[in-house]
């Protein structure tokens, strides 16, 4: 637990200053939605015919015109990219940086067992993902309150779950990649997420390369989707859990054997 | 009375792929020894320490801290053991106070009165950030990282390196006391001075291989002489370990103008079981 408090406590600057950005930029804009109410029907019905990129975007299911469709396609585009990168960033930190930074055999030496820092550390990112969530969701529906716009409450909480699930793979997968390596490989997974999120995009527009669905956690939390279906697939969502649950595991058995860089 | 022994290591086998580590190690530290751990850079004593510490895992033999075997009983191991490594590395936005109550609290252990005194005698500031410490200052934490839960084992890792000569007094100073308790020590060192003036055993290590342990007392006898001397108006320096009747013996013919034979210094002692195998 005492590590636990510590990963939080150090990771607190980190956290606030990526719910300022992400929930802060996108909270900005639901604010701003009023300002393009004039010109919004315009810009929907241009943004709807743009094929295959209104299909990227799910701008083909949802419309501009309002702003839960809005919110569906440009506010999550921004908190789904952004917050993929928080967790990647902070994934591929959460174990390598004890080796990368020389600390690992301060850590390493105190007794608790390789097993109990892995787990706490883990515990450490869950939990920042979960707040980041939290605090930039709870930012939106006060943005949605303050335009005094009705909040459709199952869709955005299923959304937001997936978002939750999404970012906890790909933080996790990223935590595996940091009990793998010696040195901190933030760019590698910055380079996860951002393949994931391209990855999503593009299957959806071609056909051929259409299975990529399976790989990508941003096929199964796309709000389009959600706020249109008004469920999650049940079956992309089960193999985003198996994905967490392999790294994780994988994570574990690399981290209990390797052979610590002091 | 049956030796109790505060490490015992068997055959320790440790490779680095097809690098060497440590081959065959086999030594024992008595427990309420302050014991040295010497060798030339390279030659396989942080290999040794991390293996017995858990930090790196080793392919063959077995070893034991303090009765309990090193691969089964990790984590109660560490309990007793206080650690310091060569290089002191901390988490730079830390504070001295926090880090030392984070190594506290890790232990579950209240160790406020002891940790006080320990910064008290090493002059350390606990409101400064590590950031901000020199390596002398980084290591002093360490020590008191490493202390202040009062452990039945110290295992030092090059301590010295980084500390001025008065904080080097006072370190030794705090070992003998908590010897005097009972805790045993494994200082593993370059400084041959420490060694000779703390230790009671010790052991040397030469490319992953022990090539002696034995008393510190019996590991600095040797017969070897320094010789400073003016042959054929030549200058010559040199230590030597033979027979003195065939040294005087081979002067004949050849003028000795002046010659001084004297105890060699620590160092060359030593040299002489570093550079053995190369002779």
């Amino acid at each position: 637990m005492t590590l636990y408090v510590h990963e939080m406590k150090m990771n607190l600057k980190s956290l606030l200053t990526w719910v300022l950005c992400v929930g802060g930029l996108c909270f900005g804009c639901i604010l701003l939605y009023t300002s393009l109410e004039d010109s919004i029907q315009e810009m929907a019905d241009a943004y709807s015919n743009m094929g295959a990129m209104s299909v990227a975007l799910g701008m083909d299911k949802m419309s501009l015109a309002t702003l839960t469709g809005f919110y569906a396609t440009e506010i999550a585009m921004m908190h789904g990219l952004g917050g993929a990168m928080f967790a990647a960033i902070l994934g591929t930190g959460m174990l390598s940086k004890e080796e990368a930074f020389h600390t690992s055999e301060f850590l390493n030496v105190l007794p608790v067992s390789r097993q109990s820092i892995l787990l706490q550390k883990y515990a450490a990112l869950v939990s920042n993902i979960l707040v980041f969530n939290l605090l930039c969701t709870l930012m939106y529906i006060l943005g949605f309150i303050m335009m005094k716009e009705e909040i459709s409450g199952k869709e955005m909480l299923l959304y937001h779950f997936a978002q939750l699930i999404m970012q906890i793979e790909i933080g996790t997968i990223c935590f595996m990649l940091s009990a793998c390596v010696k040195k901190n490989l933030m760019g590698a997974g910055l380079g996860i997420a951002i393949f994931m999120f391209a990855a999503d995009m593009m299957c959806r527009i071609l056909p051929a390369i259409e299975d990529v669905k399976y790989i990508t956690p941003f096929y199964y939390s796309n709000a389009a989707d959600i706020f249109t279906n008004g469920e999650i697939d049940a079956i992309m969502l089960g193999i985003g859990v198996g994905i967490i649950t392999v790294s994780f595991m994988a994570a574990w058995f690399r981290y209990r054997n390797k052979d610590l860089a002091v | 009375m049956e030796k109790e022994y505060a490490i015992t290591v068997h055959n320790l086998t440790k490779t680095y792929g097809r690098k060497r580590g440590i081959i065959n190690l086999t030594m024992e530290v008595e427990k309420g020894d302050i014991f040295g751990f010497l060798g030339p850079n390279g030659a396989g004593k942080s290999t040794t320490i991390r293996s017995l510490l858990g930090l790196i895992k080793f392919q063959q033999g077995n070893a034991s801290i303090l009765g309990m075997e090193v691969k089964k009983h990790h984590d109660r191991i560490l309990k007793k053991i206080g650690y310091m490594p060569s290089e002191a590395m901390f988490y730079p936005s830390m504070k001295v106070k926090d880090v030392i109550q984070f190594a506290a609290d890790m232990r579950n252990m209240d160790c406020k009165q002891e940790a006080s005194m320990l910064c008290e005698r090493l002059l350390v500031d606990t409101e400064k950030r590590i950031e901000e410490l020199s390596l002398g200052n980084r290591k002093k934490v360490s020590i008191v990282c490493a202390m202040q839960h009062k452990p039945e084992l110290f295992i030092f890792d090059e301590p010295t390196s980084g500390l001025d000569p008065l904080m080097q007094a006072e370190f030794f100073k705090l070992i003998i006391e908590y010897n005097k308790q009972g805790t045993t020590c494994f200082l593993s060192s370059h400084v041959l001075s420490e060694i000779k003036k703390y230790c009671k055993h010790a052991a040397i290590i030469r490319e992953g291989k022990l090539i002696r342990s034995d008393t510190v007392e019996n590991l600095t006898k040797t017969n070897a002489k320094r010789i400073h001397m003016i042959k054929d108006g030549v200058e010559e320096n040199m230590v030597y370990r033979g027979n003195l009747n065939e040294l005087f013996a081979s002067f004949a013919g050849h003028d000795i103008e002046d010659i001084v034979i004297e105890e060699p210094e620590l160092d060359e002692i030593f040299m002489h079981y570093y550079e053995e195998e190369q002779v």
